[in-house]
């Protein structure tokens, strides 16, 4: 159980980071008004994050099955 | 309706600092109010950054600045300030015939179904060649010019429907408003940008 919550947490971080950075660059995107700084932001913003979300979703998902164990 | 970029960034900033506290202490998502936190800050709050931020940047794509920002795009600026009447863009441009801030893209957009997205999709090919690809000799429109573009504003205009020209030929304007006779290559409003004669002409300073 506590290895589990440990996964979780770490998990949790993971996708923190990946939206910190993701955030990050949306901002400087935003400051740097340049045609490149779209594809910037769609890109590399979005892509970071998607996957930080997408990692928030899996900690929950993976918190769902750890429970019955 | 983009935010303001000031208030868009601290949004963004507000969120990275709620993302950086869970990064810190994820213990607290144990709780049920910690776990709520962790659906917004990690869930809605960074969604909702990146459709304003994209729906602000898209909204920005629009802008004269935006278009010309690009070295190859340089005389096309400076087209639009020709002192010149007969320059169709420039005229346009400084006569505030079409929004200054969006001067580009108000007559380059595509007034048709889904014009606003076959046109950022345009976009996004001229950033392509600008970073990436080869930059050709001379810039050519994708296809002929359409008088739908340029009757989105003039059309029941009484400059436009009354003007003497335009009625001097009872056939013309029927055949303009069907497209079958171009606005601009039919000999009418031939001078637009003509960018390679721009050495040669008078600069209006104004409005800078």
């Amino acid at each position: 159980m506590t290895d589990g919550i440990v996964g979780i947490e770490k998990r949790l971080r993971l996708a923190g980071m990946l939206l910190i950075f993701g955030l990050l660059v949306e901002a400087i995107c935003l400051l740097w008004a340049r045609p490149l700084a779209f594809i910037v932001l769609v890109g590399a913003g979005g892509f970071l994050c998607a996957a930080g979300i997408v990692v928030y979703l899996y900690s929950l998902v993976s918190a769902g099955r750890a429970r019955p164990q | 309706m983009p935010l303001p970029t000031p208030l868009l960034l601290s949004l963004i900033l507000f969120s990275a600092v709620l993302v950086s506290v869970l990064v810190a202490l994820p213990g607290i998502t144990v709780s049920q109010g910690g776990k709520i936190l962790a659906f917004l800050v990690l869930f809605v709050l960074p969604l909702l950054c990146m459709a304003i931020g994209v729906s602000s940047e898209v909204e920005r794509s629009k802008s004269t600045s935006f278009c010309l920002s690009c070295h190859v795009m340089e005389p096309y600026g400076r087209s639009l300030r020709v002192d010149d009447p007969s320059y169709l863009a420039a005229a346009h441009f400084q006569n505030h015939r079409v929004p200054a801030e969006q001067a580009c893209y108000t007559c380059h957009t595509n007034y048709a179904m889904f014009g606003g997205v076959r046109a950022k999709m345009h976009g996004l090919r001229h950033v392509y060649v600008q970073y990436l690809g080869k930059l050709p000799q001379q810039i050519h429109l994708y296809e002929p010019y359409n008088n739908r573009e340029c009757l989105h504003c003039h059309l029941g205009a009484r400059s436009f429907e009354e003007g003497a020209m335009h009625n001097a030929d009872p056939d013309l304007l029927p055949a303009v408003k069907a497209n079958k006779m171009s606005c601009l290559s039919s000999g009418c409003h031939q001078v637009v940008h003509n960018v390679g004669q721009l050495s040669n002409v008078k600069v209006w300073k104004g409005d800078k």
